[in-house]
C-alpha cells in the first residue's frame, strides 16, 4: 500500500513537471496577442487556506470546493478543520488562514475588542438557523412532566418554562445547573441565553470591565464553553446537563441515545442569521479581487445547496460526511440537512427551514443582523457601557460589507451564473430588515433602534444600565 | 514418473537440511506470534464487551477494514489530484489566452491530506525537531562532559526542564513562533514549526544527559594518550571524545527519538499540524461510527512507526559503534 | 656527572589532596639516567612507582623538586616521553595501523604522506604486527594489543620510553615473547627506557639498573641495583648464570625482607587497627 502511494506521488511529480512545461510553452506563444481588460480583475492571491469547524453549516465551503466553484474563480483553496473557535480566529488574525467559517459574533467581537482585538470583516453570511438546544436524558425526564402534550407528543416549541422547574429544583438542592455553549460570542450563547431568559431563567452577566469573562454573574444556569464536536462527549461525561450547538451535534446525541434536543433555533427566532465567512480587514484590502471571487464561489455553493427545494441536499450530506469535513455518519447529518429534525428518538418532525443557505437572502450581510448580535452582547454585559444607536450602526457598517457582496453578485449575474432577481435590490437595499417578529417571546426586533429593543427585555441589561 | 521421483528426493533433502532446533524457532518466531495471537484474541473478546456511544469498540476485523478504507481513500485522492492538475492546466491555458502577460504556474493539489500523507508529515516534523535537538544537545553535552564547571552550571537547568510536558511548552511555543516567525510567504507553516520546536524541546534532554555522561566517563588512559600526543582541543574532541562517547550518544539519541515521536502526536493535536496527531484529533471530533476503528489504525501505525524508528536507530548505532561486544537491544 | 645525564629527577616529591588533608605519596626521589639506559622501577603495589612514571611523563606535576630532560624542565606531557600504558590504551575504534598513524601524524609533521605510511609500517614491523595492521583492537589478543601500544610509542621517536607494567596483564609465554621483542628493539634503537614492573625476573633480564622503591606513604628510592650482565641476554642462559641469580636474590631480599609487605593475616589486622587508630588520632 505504501508502495502504491509512493508510486502515485512520483507519477504526480512527473506529471506536474510536464504540465508546467506545456503551460510555459503556451504562455510564451500567446504573449504577443492583446486582450481587452477584465471587469473583475484576476485574483491577487490564488493559493488560499480557509479554516472551518466541523459543523454542517460549513457546507458552502465544502460545496464550493468539491463542485469546483473556487477553481472556476482561479482560486486554489485548501480547507482545514480547526480545533476550536479561538484557534480558528487567532489563525485568521495572524494570517495562517486566509479566511474562515466564523460565528457571526466573532468579527463583531474582535472589532469591538471583546476577546482578541482585531479588525475582521465579513461580506458573506453562510446560513440561517441550524442550531438546537439539547438536554441530557435525565433532565429531559424531569422537564417532560411540565411540557404540554397533544396526541401523546410534546407540543412544540418547548419553552424554557419547563426547564425552569428543573433549574429551581437544582437551586433548592444547592447544585449548580451547568450548560454548554461553543464560544462567548457565539450565536449559540445568545440563543441559549435568549431561550433561557424567555423562560425566566437568568443565564448570567459578563463584566469584562471588572475582569469577569465567565458570564455567570447572578446566573441561574451556568454556561461554559465547549468546542462543538466535544459537546456530546462532555454531556455524556456529566460535566454539563445540556448544550446549544450546531448540527450534527444535536442529532448525534439522539443517535448515541444520550440526550434529547428540545428546541431548534428556528423556533427561538425564525430565520435567524448564523455563521459568516470572515477575513481580516488587512487581507481584504490587500486582496480585493480574491475576496470578491471567494464570495462569488460561495454564493454559487449556497445556491446549489438550496436549489430545487433542497434537491441537492443528499449529495451535500455525502460530501459533509467525509472525514475531512464534518465526518459524522451520513444518517446523522442527513437527519437535519434534508429538512427534518429528530427530537426525542423516533419523534422526527418536518423542519424544512432548519438549514437555510440561500433563500430569504440568507447570504446577504444585513446590518440589522450585526446589530442584533451587538444588542445581545450589550444585553449580557459583554459590552459594559451604554452605547448610542449610531454606535451600533457604525460598528455594523465597519464589519458587515454588503458592498463587496454586491460586486460579487453582479459579477455572477454578468457571468450568467445567477439572476439579478436572486438578490436584494442593491440600489435600494438599506441593509436593515423591516421589524422582525418570530421570536419565541414575541418581542419585535427593529435593527434601526437597538436601545429601544434592549429596553423590552425583562431579563438583561437595559440600554442605560451598567453592572 | 518424474513426480514420483522428485517427491522422495525432496523428502531426503528436507531430512538432510540442518533445521534449527525446535527451541530456536519457538523463541525467535514462535513466541512473538503466540503473543500477537493472544493479544488479538483478547482484543476482539474485550471489544465485543465494550459499548461506547459511538457503537461497539472496534475489534481487529473492523480495524483491518478501516485500514483498507484509508488506502482506498488515499488512492481516490490521488486520482482526484490527477484531475486537479489536468483542470489547472486547462485553466492556465485559457487564462494565458486572455491575458498573455500571465505567467502560468502550477499550484500544489489542495485536497485534504490522506492518512499516508499525514504519516509523512509526522515523520518529517519529528525528524526536523529531532535533528535540531541533536545539533544543540550533542555539543552542549560534550561541553558538559568536558568541563565539570559547565556541567555544574547547566545541570540545574537540565533537571528543571527535563520533566516538562510538551503540553506545557506548546502554548508558549505557539505564541513565540507567531510573534517571531513573520513572513509574507513562509517556507514552513507555523503549525509545523510549532510542532517541530516542541518536539525539539522535549527530546533535547536524553541526548544531552547521555552525551555528558559518555564524555565524562571516557577511559582516563585514552585522555592520557591525547595528552601525550599533545592533541589540540579540536582534534581531542574529534579523535578521542566523540568516537569514544558514540555509544552513549546513541543511547541518548534513541531515547530522544522515542520521546520525540510520542511528543509529536500530542503536539500535532493541539498545533493543528496536519500529521497523525491531527488525524486522531479530527477523527475523535468526527464522532462517526467508524471513528474509533480509524483511530485504532492510527494507534497501531504510530506504534509500528515508533518501533521501526527505534530499530533504524539501533541499526545505525550498531554500524557506528566501535564496541561490537556491547549488547544493544 | 649531573650535566651529562640525560634524564634527571631531583628531590621529586608529590602530595595528593584528600578530604583529610594532603597525602604525601613520594618524597625525595633522586635519579640520574644516562642516554640509552634501561631502568626498571620495582616495588610493592602502592609504593608510587606509577606516580614516578607519571611525573616523568608530565601527567602529574611534582609538588617538590623536578625533572630535567636534556636540561629542560618537564612540566607537561609530550611525545618525546612516550608512554606505553599498562592496559594498552589503544583507541578501540581505530585499527592497529590507524592507532599508530594517529601518533605519527601528530608527532612527525615534517614527513610526507608516503614517508608517514612507511614509518607506520616500519614500527608495526618492529613489533611484528604487520599481519594484523587492519584489525581493530577488539579483534586481536592482549599481547598483540600491547605490541601495537609499543609500536605507537616508538613511532613518536621518543627520547625516553616510559612503560607502565607493559606486560602485567599478559600470560607468561606471551610476556616472555614481548620481553624478547623489547630487548631487541632496545638493542636496535638504543632508547632510554623506564619500565615499571612487579616481576623480578623481568627486571633483572631487561634492565641496566633496577630502582627499588620503599613502601609508601612518602615512598622513595630504597636501593639501586646495577645489573652487569652482557647483552644480548638470553633468558635460558641467564637462568643458569650465578650472577643473574645473585641479582635476582638481591631484589627479592629487598622486596621481601627489607620492605616486607606480605604479612600474615593476624599481623595485617593488628597493623590495620593501629594505623586506623593513628589516623583517627591524627585527625583529632
Amino acid at each position: 500500500m505504501a508502495k502504491k502511494s509512493l508510486f502515485t506521488s512520483m507519477k504526480h511529480a512527473v506529471k506536474s513537471l510536464r504540465i508546467g512545461m506545456i503551460s510555459v510553452a503556451i504562455g510564451s506563444a500567446f504573449v504577443a496577442s492583446n486582450v481587452s481588460a477584465q471587469e473583475l480583475g484576476w485574483p491577487e492571491k490564488e493559493e488560499l487556506k480557509f479554516g472551518f469547524i466541523k459543523l454542517t453549516d460549513m457546507a458552502p465551503l465544502a460545496v464550493a470546493y468539491e463542485k469546483g466553484y473556487f477553481e472556476e474563480e482561479g482560486l486554489y483553496v485548501t480547507l482545514e478543520a480547526q480545533a476550536n473557535w479561538k484557534v480558528l480566529l487567532d489563525r485568521v488574525i495572524d494570517g495562517q488562514l486566509d479566511g474562515a467559517h466564523m460565528l457571526a459574533g466573532q468579527p463583531l467581537g474582535a472589532t469591538i475588542g471583546y476577546g482578541t482585538k482585531a479588525d475582521i470583516i465579513t461580506a458573506f453570511s453562510m446560513d440561517l438557523n441550524g442550531n438546537a438546544i439539547t438536554v441530557s436524558n435525565d433532565i429531559w425526564k424531569q422537564m417532560k412532566k411540565h411540557v404540554p402534550h397533544e396526541g401523546g407528543k410534546p407540543v412544540h416549541p418547548i419553552k424554557a418554562d419547563a426547564l425552569k422547574h428543573v433549574v429551581d429544583d437544582f437551586k433548592s438542592k444547592g447544585k449548580p445547573f451547568k450548560m454548554g455553549m461553543v464560544f462567548p460570542v457565539s450565536t449559540h450563547n445568545y440563543e441559549l441565553r435568549y431561550w433561557l431568559a424567555a423562560g425566566g431563567i437568568h443565564p448570567g452577566y459578563y463584566a469584562p470591565h471588572k475582569g469577569d469573562t465567565s458570564g455567570q454573574i447572578s446566573a441561574d444556569a451556568l454556561l461554559s464553553v465547549t468546542p462543538p464536536p466535544q459537546m456530546p462527549a462532555t454531556m455524556e461525561a456529566g460535566t454539563i446537563y445540556g448544550y446549544c450547538v450546531g448540527e450534527p451535534w444535536n442529532q448525534q446525541a439522539v443517535f448515541k441515545g444520550i440526550g434529547v434536543p428540545v428546541i431548534t433555533d428556528y423556533e427561538i427566532w425564525k430565520n435567524n442569521p448564523e455563521k459568516v465567512f470572515g477575513v481580516s480587514k488587512t487581507w481584504a484590502e490587500k486582496n480585493p479581487n480574491t475576496h470578491i471571487r471567494v464570495v462569488k464561489a460561495m454564493i454559487r455553493a449556497a445556491m446549489w445547496l438550496d436549489e430545487n427545494n433542497n434537491a441537492n441536499r443528499p449529495e451535500a450530506v455525502k460530501i459533509l460526511s467525509k472525514s475531512q469535513y464534518v465526518g459524522a455518519d451520513y444518517d446523522v447529518i442527513a437527519n437535519s440537512m434534508t429538512g427534518t429534525f429528530e427530537y426525542e428518538k423516533g419523534d422526527k418532525r418536518q423542519v424544512p427551514d432548519f438549514n437555510v443557505f440561500f433563500r430569504y437572502h440568507a447570504t446577504y450581510p444585513f446590518y440589522s443582523d450585526a446589530i442584533w448580535y451587538l444588542t445581545q452582547m450589550r444585553r449580557w454585559g459583554q459590552i459594559a457601557e451604554p452605547k448610542s444607536d449610531d454606535w451600533y450602526k457604525e460598528i455594523a457598517k465597519k464589519v458587515y460589507r454588503p458592498d463587496i457582496y454586491a460586486l460579487a453578485a453582479k459579477a455572477l449575474v454578468k457571468d450568467g451564473k445567477a439572476k439579478i432577481s436572486d438578490f436584494p435590490e442593491f440600489a435600494t437595499e438599506t441593509g436593515f430588515k423591516p421589524p422582525q417578529k418570530g421570536f419565541i417571546d414575541n418581542i419585535v426586533y427593529d435593527g434601526s433602534q437597538p436601545n429601544a429593543y434592549l429596553d423590552k427585555f425583562a431579563i438583561g441589561l437595559k440600554s442605560d444600565s451598567k453592572l | 514418473m518424474n513426480k514420483q521421483q522428485t517427491v522422495p528426493s525432496i523428502v531426503n533433502q528436507v531430512k538432510n537440511v540442518q533445521w534449527p532446533s525446535f527451541n530456536t524457532i519457538l523463541s525467535t518466531a514462535g513466541l512473538p506470534i503466540v503473543g500477537i495471537v493472544i493479544f488479538l484474541g483478547l482484543w476482539s473478546m474485550m471489544a465485543k464487551n465494550i459499548d461506547t456511544s459511538l457503537g461497539q469498540f472496534p475489534g481487529p476485523a473492523a480495524v483491518w477494514q478501516q485500514a483498507n478504507v484509508l488506502v482506498d481513500e488515499h488512492n481516490a485522492q490521488m486520482d482526484k489530484a490527477d484531475k486537479f492538475y489536468q483542470r489547472q492546466d486547462e485553466r492556465n491555458a485559457a487564462r494565458v489566452a486572455k491575458d498573455p502577460t500571465y505567467q502560468p504556474k502550477i499550484r500544489a493539489f489542495t485536497g485534504a491530506p490522506t492518512f499516508f500523507e499525514q504519516i509523512w508529515t509526522s515523520l518529517y516534523t519529528v525528524m526536523v525537531g529531532f535533528v535540531v535537538a541533536s545539533l544543540i544537545a550533542i555539543p552542549v553535552g560534550i561541553m558538559c562532559g568536558l568541563s565539570k564547571n559547565a556541567y555544574t552550571a547547566i545541570n540545574p537547568l537540565i533537571q528543571l526542564f527535563k520533566p516538562v510536558s510538551p503540553l506545557a511548552w506548546l502554548p508558549l511555543v505557539t505564541m513565540v513562533v507567531s510573534a517571531v516567525y513573520v513572513s509574507t510567504d513562509p517556507m514552513f507553516s507555523k503549525s509545523f514549526i510549532t510542532s517541530a520546536v516542541t518536539v525539539a524541546l522535549c527530546c533535547l534532554w536524553p541526548t544531552l544527559i547521555n552525551t555528558a555522561v559518555g564524555v565524562s566517563s571516557i577511559d582516563k588512559d585514552l585522555l592520557n594518550v591525547s595528552k601525550v600526543l599533545r592533541l589540540n582541543a579540536l582534534s581531542h574532541v574529534t579523535t578521542i571524545v566523540l568516537p569514544s562517547s558514540i555509544p552513549a550518544i546513541f543511547t541518548g539519541l534513541r531515547l530522544s527519538l522515542g520521546i520525540g515521536w510520542m511528543v509529536l502526536i500530542a503536539a500535532e493535536m493541539l498545533a493543528q499540524n496536519p500529521g497523525l496527531g491531527k488525524f486522531v484529533w479530527d477523527e475523535f471530533q468526527n464522532g462517526s461510527s467508524e471513528s474509533l476503528a480509524r483511530i485504532m489504525v492510527a494507534v497501531l501505525t504510530i506504534g509500528l512507526i515508533g518501533f521501526i524508528l527505534d530499530r533504524l536507530m539501533l541499526t545505525v548505532q550498531r554500524k557506528v559503534s566501535w564496541d561490537k561486544t556491547a549488547v544493544l537491544r | 656527572m649531573s650535566n651529562s645525564s640525560h634524564l634527571e629527577l631531583t628531590k621529586v616529591g608529590i602530595d595528593f589532596p584528600t578530604p583529610k588533608g594532603p597525602f604525601t605519596a613520594l618524597q625525595n626521589v633522586d635519579l640520574k639516567i644516562q642516554k640509552g639506559e634501561f631502568i626498571s622501577l620495582i616495588g610493592h603495589s602502592g609504593c608510587g612507582k606509577s606516580t614516578v612514571l607519571n611525573i616523568v611523563a608530565g601527567l602529574y606535576q611534582a609538588t617538590t623538586g623536578g625533572v630535567l630532560l636534556n636540561n629542560k624542565e618537564v612540566n607537561e606531557p609530550g611525545p618525546e616521553r612516550a608512554v606505553v600504558f599498562q592496559n594498552h590504551s589503544l583507541l578501540p575504534w581505530l585499527s592497529a595501523y590507524k592507532n599508530v598513524e594517529l601518533a605519527v601524524k601528530q608527532t612527525q609533521k615534517g614527513r610526507s604522506k608516503q614517508e608517514m605510511k612507511e614509518w607506520v609500517e616500519h614500527n608495526l614491523e618492529l613489533v611484528h604486527m604487520t599481519h594484523a595492521a587492519d584489525k581493530l583492537p577488539s579483534e586481536i589478543s592482549g599481547g598483540m594489543k600491547q605490541r601495537v601500544g609499543i609500536a605507537r610509542a616508538l613511532a613518536m621517536e621518543p627520547k625516553v620510553l616510559l612503560m607502565d607494567e607493559p606486560f602485567g596483564a599478559l600470560d607468561a609465554l606471551t610476556r616472555a615473547h614481548l620481553q624478547d621483542s623489547v630487548m631487541e628493539i632496545h638493542a636496535e634503537l638504543g632508547n632510554t627506557v623506564i619500565m615499571i614492573t612487579h616481576d623480578v625476573d623481568e627486571a633483572v633480564l631487561l634492565s641496566d639498573r633496577i630502582v627499588m622503591m620503599t613502601n609508601g606513604p612518602a615512598a622513595t628510592i630504597g636501593e639501586i641495583l646495577h645489573v652487569d650482565l652482557p647483552r644480548p641476554r638470553n633468558r635460558i642462559a641467564c637462568a643458569d648464570d650465578p650472577k643473574y641469580n645473585h641479582y635476582r636474590a638481591e631484589v627479592l631480599k629487598f622486596l621481601y625482607e627489607k620492605q616486607r609487605k606480605v604479612e600474615s593475616v593476624e599481623e595485617h589486622r593488628a597493623k590495620k587497627k593501629t594505623s586506623n587508630e593513628e589516623k583517627s588520632s591524627n585527625v583529632a
